[in-house]
């Protein structure tokens, strides 16, 4: 078991090359919400550099700040130094690990393998959507089966609604959480996964969870996959819907979408289509505000994520007035969702979710017509 | 009453769904046991629907997550919701903190009071009960 964290050449240069000038504070959503320079990039920094020059010894207290981030890359992207701080964060807590300092995402993973979703539910709900020969092959990942399920059984009925023509399987975990947390993917569910979607026949992957699409695109147990891999807004960006909303709508961009796989077009693309009164939050594309549940933080600081949640969405009201807030990751929505005060009168949604009611409210309109 | 290293308060009514119920004049309160909330972990949110939902006894009406638990919260009583805690939209945590004064989450009008006798109050019954709880889901 090594006794201290690896600073490879990469990681030395990254935390020598952070010049602490502390403009990652004025995007970090944890440090905005606790004002505690350990909480953000430019502190966690200074923390390695103190460790990696023998100064500071690796302790618990060092273990818990490195669990106290996003990873939501807004450090990394308005880095003047151009250092990526949460890659070189995700590293150590892997060395932490290593080292003996467990955290709380052992008892995930074990609780992934035992149930193949990492909240040990035991039931999985069947969408049915099961048949072989359809082209596309729909995967919606663990936070919309289990948290938000009303939101994948209308993004469901909207493919349905457009003719897609799409099959869905018995999804394991795509288990790329583990990574980011300090510990290792489940080898056994990502097999169970790419067996599964190979079998079906499709040819094209669609995910409406971004992180389960970074983890497909990005992790090399995927990476025999065969299949075309898209996320739903990449997908949809060319139908046409046939409908619009006068509302005033948003849209968030998911930090796993935006800044980690760079999706930034495709779903102002759709919701352009749709709803003429379209505003951008000041933050917005590669400086959206992250809405506090990536990285683990849900998990390991829970109040925490669904403060930071509450803070963007605030900004988010007060900034562009909007009636409708759109995105499209179950994460956000959930954590968004979570975080609404009763007096909040903004309507939080999916795109796919957001367009099914409307062609629904559309046919209903139509009946009643007739 | 200090039931399996686990308080519960005489003179309240309790749920197999591990919710509690108390009458205050002609409403009934309602929250979740001391077992419960220490299973959870730190309470981060509870779905407060709005006042005038109807509600049935046994059947569930709104969810509470901690981090990553979700469950669902069950009427103690077939009635109307009159009154939500409103302290935990931004304190769910109260729930963990005092479950049984503070952590209240909703006020009742109920159809008939002659359903709290489906619930229990004998000690002894709540025990027996308890153990198979403990049994199945472990104890913290």
């Amino acid at each position: 078991m090594p006794d201290q964290i690896q600073f490879d050449e990469k990681r030395r240069k990254a935390i020598t090359q952070c010049s602490r000038c502390g403009f990652c504070r004025a995007v970090c959503p944890i440090f905005e919400l606790t004002k505690r320079p350990i909480t953000n990039a430019r502190g966690k920094m200074i923390l390695l550099k103190e460790v990696m020059e023998g100064k500071l010894p690796v302790t618990e207290g060092v273990a818990q700040a490195l669990l106290r981030c996003t990873t939501c890359m807004n450090c990394t992207v308005n880095c003047p130094s151009g250092v990526d701080p949460q890659e070189a964060f995700k590293a150590a807590r892997k060395d932490m690990v290593r080292m003996g300092f467990d955290n709380l995402f052992k008892a995930m993973g074990e609780i992934v393998e035992k149930y193949g979703n990492i909240y040990g539910e035991k039931e999985r709900h069947d969408w049915g959507h099961k048949k072989n020969g359809a082209p596309y092959v729909l995967f919606v990942g663990c936070v919309g089966t289990y948290r938000e399920e009303e939101s994948v059984e209308e993004t469901i009925r909207f493919l349905d609604l457009m003719k897609v023509d799409f099959t869905m399987i018995d999804e394991a975990c795509c288990s790329g959480v583990l990574e980011d947390v300090g510990y290792k993917m489940k080898d056994e569910l990502a097999k169970r996964n790419v067996r599964e979607l190979q079998k079906i026949g499709a040819k094209t992957l669609i995910t409406t969870c971004p992180y389960c699409y970074r983890v497909f695109k990005e992790h090399p147990a995927y990476k025999n996959l065969g299949l075309e891999l898209k996320h739903i807004t990449q997908f949809l960006k060319d139908f046409n819907f046939g409908v619009k909303t006068e509302k005033k709508v948003t849209y968030h961009d998911p930090c796993d979408l935006g800044r980690h796989a760079g999706i930034y077009e495709e779903p102002r693309e759709i919701i352009r289509k749709i709803a003429p009164n379209f505003v951008e939050p000041r933050r917005t594309r590669d400086n959206a505000m992250c809405c506090g549940s990536g990285g683990g933080l849900r998990g390991s600081f829970p109040e925490d994520s669904i403060e930071i949640s509450r803070n963007r969405l605030s900004q988010i009201i007060e900034e562009t007035g909007a009636e409708i807030l759109l995105t499209e990751c179950p994460s956000c929505v959930h954590n968004f969702r979570n975080a609404k005060l009763r007096k909040q009168k903004i309507e939080i949604y999916n795109i796919t979710e957001f367009i099914a009611q409307l062609l629904q409210e559309n046919m209903s309109g139509a009946r009643s017509e007739a | 009453m200090n039931i399996e290293g686990y308080e519960f308060p005489e003179g309240l009514y309790y749920d197999k769904n591990h919710f509690w119920a108390r009458v205050e004049g002609d409403l009934v309160v309602m929250g979740m046991n001391q077992y419960a909330q220490k299973m959870a972990g730190t309470i981060v949110y509870v779905g407060l629907p709005p006042e005038g939902k109807k509600l049935t006894q046994g059947k569930n009406f709104t969810k509470i997550e901690s981090g990553k638990w979700l469950g669902k919260v069950f009427s103690v009583v077939s009635g109307e919701l009159v009154a939500v805690n409103e302290e935990l939209e931004r304190k769910a945590k109260l729930i963990n903190e005092d479950c049984y004064g503070k952590g209240w989450m909703f006020r009742i009008k109920p159809n008939n009071l002659d359903e709290l006798k489906n619930l229990m109050t004998d000690p002894e019954v709540i025990r027996e009960w308890l153990k198979g709880e403990i049994a199945q889901h472990g104890k913290k």
